[in-house]
């Protein structure tokens, strides 16, 4: 068994690379990260201009919220 | 939720690292929450009836509804995700652990520290970045590997292991002592304890009790023996492996793990409970927290715990979570009739009166329920032991 991972593996879930492979267009879990790093860096520059006494972690939670909204289930 | 850690190690951060962490935090609560309900609907909506019209049948099994939801839209968002999120509370880290390092090697100097010399840690935690930490247990510099869990863990839990890390600890020695009122050891031991974040919790519960907390990768024990010290805590942190333990038979009254066995090789994790057995004296008790085991959870409640086994860099976790844990512990060298497993709430969450509840009454949280080993809103804490007699 290689030693990152389970010998009950399905195949074809890791790229050559390594990585696992979730989406059918490779380029797209690449750009899942690109997006969350992106948006790691707005909120940077969000939360530089709140004020001192605005509750950081709620914020934090409402910009989530609402950028990766279009990601959720049609409920 | 952003956790301020509570001892003089804790980082320092610049503006920009605090809000890299909260955002960090408040991903991951998004992902283990919202695209986890997701995750759960797109299951039951579209997974099992495809899984139906292919195979005739529903998932029977954790393996059958990992296939069964790969290839899914909800699956896909949710797991890239997350994987990404998981790298990002190490960067997060990275730089203020470099930073620090001389500060942090000026506290540990004035703590002891028990490292066995020529000792090799094996590769379970060294040669796999477990959980995507960069170097696992044992790489970088100092006391870097210590810290980065330390404050990575700070980011990770989103506050939901409490502001010293220590919820599973606090949780599972209040039920202890509520469910076994006179039960008090005189040596407790904490095998794989990384930094001894839920060791501590064992002295606070007794006090007059020695304290050993032991793990096989010296950066975390620097750093623990260090962490212990600064909190006014009065523990040993001694370098071994939890299947060669370097103590006398029956020579302790308590042996404790928390989210350890699960990265363990089975032929070792079968060493760590009978290496269990023989060092504790008649009237002793061998507690572990883990997670829960899939011969007990449905299929989407197994593989949604599971999922980590293939895109986290823990390859033994489905390996533990398929063994009965009863049988482990007969496996050890306990008797089937002295092995009992429980759920607890999680004592921050719910409050003390909440784990005495659990604890003294016959209803039980079920250990198949959405909460049960997940670290999401409203965590309920799995666990299991053996008397020995």
């Amino acid at each position: 068994m290689n030693d990152q991972r389970p010998e009950d593996a399905p195949k074809g879930i890791y790229g050559p690379d390594g990585e696992p492979i979730f989406f059918s267009e490779p380029g797209v879990d690449r750009m899942m990260a690109v997006i969350m790093n992106l948006a790691s860096e707005l909120w940077v520059l969000t939360e530089a201009g709140l004020p001192a006494d605005a509750d950081r972690d709620a914020a934090a939670k409402a910009f989530i919220d609402r950028v990766f909204a279009p990601l959720r289930e049609p409920q | 939720m952003t956790v301020i850690l509570q001892h003089a190690m804790k980082p320092e951060p610049t503006a920009e690292e605090a809000a890299r962490g909260r955002f960090v935090s408040a991903i991951r609560g998004f992902i283990l929450n919202d695209l986890a309900a997701d995750l759960n609907q797109a299951y039951h909506r579209r997974a099992v009836p495809r899984y139906r019209a292919a195979h005739g049948r529903d998932p029977a099994s954790s393996g059958d509804a990992h296939k069964a939801m790969r290839g899914d839209p909800a699956f896909n968002i949710y797991s890239a995700m997350r994987v990404q999120a998981q790298k990002m509370v190490w960067a997060s880290v990275a730089d203020g652990v470099a930073r620090d390092a001389a500060r942090l090697e000026a506290f540990a100097a004035d703590s002891d520290v028990e490292l066995k010399p020529g000792f090799v840690p094996p590769r379970n935690a060294s040669a796999i970045d477990v959980h995507l930490m960069p170097g696992s247990y044992t790489g970088g510099t100092g006391l870097a590997a210590g810290a980065t869990y330390d404050r990575g863990l700070a980011i990770f839990s989103m506050g939901l292991m409490g502001a010293n890390l220590d919820d599973i600890g606090l949780s599972m020695a209040a039920y202890i002592q509520h469910r076994f009122p006179d039960y008090a050891p005189q040596r407790m031991l904490d095998i794989g304890c990384t930094i001894g974040h839920n060791s501590l919790p064992w002295k606070q519960a007794f006090p007059n009790a020695e304290l050993i907390a032991t793990d096989v990768a010296a950066p975390g024990l620097r750093y623990g023996a260090a962490r212990a010290r600064l909190q006014g805590v009065d523990a040993r942190f001694v370098q071994m492996a939890s299947d060669a333990l370097d103590l006398p038979d029956a020579s302790v009254d308590l042996v404790f793990s928390s989210m350890f066995l699960h990265e363990l090789p089975k032929k070792v994790r079968a060493k760590t409970l009978a290496e269990a057995h023989r060092v504790l004296r008649p009237g002793g008790l061998m507690l572990h927290m883990e997670l829960p085991p899939n011969g007990q959870m449905a299929p989407f409640e197994a593989f949604y715990l599971d999922w980590d086994s293939y895109y986290n860099n823990e390859p033994y976790y489905k390996g533990y979570r398929d063994e009965d844990p009863r049988a482990l512990c007969v496996g050890g060298g306990f008797a089937a009739a002295d092995y009992f497993q429980f759920v607890v709430p999680s004592i921050g969450i719910y409050g003390a009166d909440a784990v005495a509840a659990a604890a003294t009454s016959d209803a039980a949280h079920s250990v198949g329920a959405e909460t049960t080993g997940r670290l999401a809103e409203g965590v309920m804490w799995f666990g299991y032991g053996a008397w020995k007699r």
